[in-house]
């Protein structure tokens, strides 16, 4: 592989919000502008590659929208292409920019990403996403992701043990992590007060066994990320965040299909035999409808490439795509923080809390800061690169989520039931 | 020379005739707009300054044709008031849903065989809805269940009629077919066996807190209900007992 070394150097955003009314196009080139701002020594025409993401032509009646968005920055005449795979879409983004410049094809790109998902009604919005799920299959029997993750998590539960009073412990982490991020939906919508297990209890219940609490936001917003080669990060930042590692992985289309997943059958004996001798096991019992071997996969090859073997340790924080805090669990558990079956152990004890041995969604994640799709990644990389760079309370006005001396940070992103997803191992040297 | 495709069976004409309707009314022309005043910007609210917005509503409303491919025997079937797996004659893999293709790498890509399944199964997982998309939105609440028939290895969406809170893992479920068929999975409802005794370790039913919640928010689906739809209660009750 191509020794290069590949950085985030830095970015910009534009506020989420439910609803916004700057289109996307304003959006992004306020993102933009506000990255700009950041790089005085940037000619604009350096940038040799624009890639975008955004998840959803249907949401906005607009395919290509990416053309739109390219040209009206005034960054088109060079070249430029759209990645897109669902939730994953701006994770992707990220690590298909990271392969073109480590390759040595670019030394320079700008890589956009965006959502405006309010412009249809909220069953409606359900609807288009779902429509990523197999339509002639789940997507006909309930239309609604938050019923097949709900699934997912009473299977988990089951047979792991985690309660609802953990699901809401993630979900009362999140918000109390949220409230000191003046660019979160949550706070926006709902100040700055500290939440409780009570108050998680009060809250609605949506697809037993998850509450409004534990889902992902609804949101229109634009991030922004500048990439580079070593020569560009010396020419233009004192703070870049290195790639270490990356890595993609899969799981099948439709949840069900993973009692008998041929393609995970005996791959992770481990995580086999931690089954609950109790339960009728399926023929692949890892990760069957309880975990995600997307995120196993991915895992271990960005682990190899970045030279870590015990992440909990050599992690300093996460910022993880947890669409709903059974996922954040799993993650924990998948991405080898824990055993399998330990995710709950990890919120109990406090280990993914603020201050934690590896505070997890400290910027809120998805449920309580932003989930705009196509560029939930980059808000949550632009987050992990303020958090390495020491910059949280310059770029939040409160230093409480700065994590010290933070080194190594971890996100991941996935698609659909965890159909496709990724890794990436970002650090501080 | 190519042999034009025949349609040997058509249930499709009034339906055509019918959205061509659709199609005109939603043809994404503006039918209507708001000015609205809202903020403008990237950053907190309070950099953010007042613009006017002009907000346009354009609809869009399609027929879509969409072949179910060479597992249309599995809907044909649901219209009949059969099911359908398929078999992989190498790894003796039973799929329910169907794949004409065994995934099995070791199969490289065998051609499975048909064969009819048992009206029963199991519940491999659930989910209890209380909220969904417009499509389903009439039929709440209810329970969105992954079930596994029995002599196949995977597990099929299909919604449980039971009330929510007497789901749990590993329900005996009898596959019923409703009476009005169309040609998806929604032809077909699971309901549970009688006589099954619930679990003690059943994740939704070992702290009774998880049943009293379930049962206090379902009484706000009720409300959307009636005050949407006009379905009361009671009614939404009664297709449980089934």
């Amino acid at each position: 592989m191509s020794d290069r070394r590949v950085a985030i150097l830095g970015g910009g955003l534009y506020r989420p919000g439910r609803v916004r009314y700057d289109n996307a196009e304003e959006g992004v080139a306020m993102a933009y502008k506000n990255m700009l701002e950041d790089f005085p020594k940037l000619d604009p025409r350096e940038i040799e590659f624009v890639q975008s993401s955004y998840f959803s032509d249907h949401l906005n009646q607009q395919l290509c929208m990416a053309w739109i968005v390219q040209d009206y920055i005034g960054q088109h005449r060079k070249g430029g292409y759209r990645v897109e795979a669902g939730g994953s879409t701006p994770l992707d983004n990220i690590i298909n920019a990271y392969y073109l410049i480590k390759s040595g094809q670019y030394d320079l790109i700008l890589v956009l990403g965006w959502e405006w998902m309010s412009e249809v009604d909220t069953a409606t919005t359900n609807e288009f996403i779902a429509s990523a799920s197999d339509t002639d299959w789940d997507f006909t029997v309930g239309g609604f992701y938050n019923g097949y993750y709900a699934a997912l998590e009473t299977r988990h539960m089951q047979l792991y043990g985690e309660t609802i009073e953990d699901l809401g412990r993630i979900a009362v982490k999140n918000r109390n992590n949220a409230i000191h991020n003046p660019f979160s939906q949550w706070r926006a919508e709902h100040g700055t007060g500290r939440v409780t297990l009570d108050d998680y209890y009060k809250d609605r219940i949506i697809a037993w066994p998850y509450r409004r609490w534990n889902c992902a936001l609804i949101s229109e917003g634009a991030c922004c990320l500048l990439m580079g080669s070593e020569k560009m990060a010396k020419r233009l930042t004192s703070h870049p965040m290195w790639i270490e590692g990356v890595g993609l992985g899969s799981d099948s289309m439709r949840p069900g299909d993973r009692l008998v997943d041929w393609a995970y059958h005996g791959v992770h004996k481990a995580d086999e035999r931690l089954y609950p001798a109790n339960v009728e096991k399926p023929k692949t019992p890892y990760p069957e409808m309880a975990n995600f071997g997307f995120a196993r996969e991915s895992a271990k090859q960005a682990y190899a490439q970045a030279g870590i073997s015990d992440p909990l340790k050599e992690i300093d924080l996460a910022e993880l795509f947890a669409p709903y805090d059974g996922v954040e669990l799993c993650l924990y558990e998948d991405l080898m923080f824990c055993p399998r079956g330990e995710g709950k152990t990890m919120i109990r004890q406090g280990v993914v809390e603020r201050g934690g041995e590896l505070p997890c969604q400290l910027s809120g994640g998805l449920t309580a800061f932003t989930h705009p799709v196509g560029a939930t990644s980059l808000f949550q990389t632009l987050f992990l690169h303020w958090q390495l760079a020491g910059l949280i309370k310059k770029k939040l006005g409160d230093a409480t989520l700065q994590v010290k001396n933070a080194k190594k940070a971890i996100t991941t992103g996935h698609g659909g039931t965890g159909c496709q997803g990724g890794v990436i191992i970002y650090s501080k040297d | 020379m190519a042999r034009d495709p025949k349609i040997i069976e058509d249930r499709a004409t009034p339906i055509k005739k019918e959205w061509e309707e659709y199609a005109r009314k939603g043809n994404w022309t503006v039918k209507g707009y708001e000015m609205v005043r809202a903020l403008s910007g990237p950053g907190l609210e309070e950099q953010c300054k007042e613009e006017d917005f002009m907000v346009v509503y354009r609809p869009h409303g399609v027929l879509y044709h969409h072949s179910y491919g060479l597992v249309s025997k599995f809907f044909k079937g649901l219209i009949e008031r059969q099911l359908y797996g398929t078999k992989c004659p190498k790894c003796k893999t039973v799929y329910c849903p169907p794949r004409v293709h065994c995934w099995n790498p070791d199969c490289r890509v065998a051609d499975t065989e048909w064969m009819e399944l048992p009206l029963r199964g199991k519940v491999h997982t659930f989910s209890v809805m209380l909220f969904s998309a417009d499509a389903f939105l009439e039929m709440l609440p209810f329970v969105l269940a992954y079930v596994q028939i029995d002599g196949a290895h995977t597990a099929i969406p299909i919604q449980v009629v039971t009330a929510p809170t007497e789901v749990f893992i590993g329900q005996k479920v009898n596959i019923k077919f409703r009476q009005k068929r169309t040609g998806d999975l929604m032809d077909i409802y699971a309901v549970p066996v009688k006589g099954q005794k619930t679990p003690s370790d059943s994740c939704l039913h070992r702290d009774e807190k998880n049943v009293k919640d379930l049962n206090r928010d379902m009484e706000n689906t009720y409300a959307f209900l009636d005050k949407r739809f006009g379905i009361k209660k009671k009614d939404v009750e009664k297709r449980w007992k089934v």
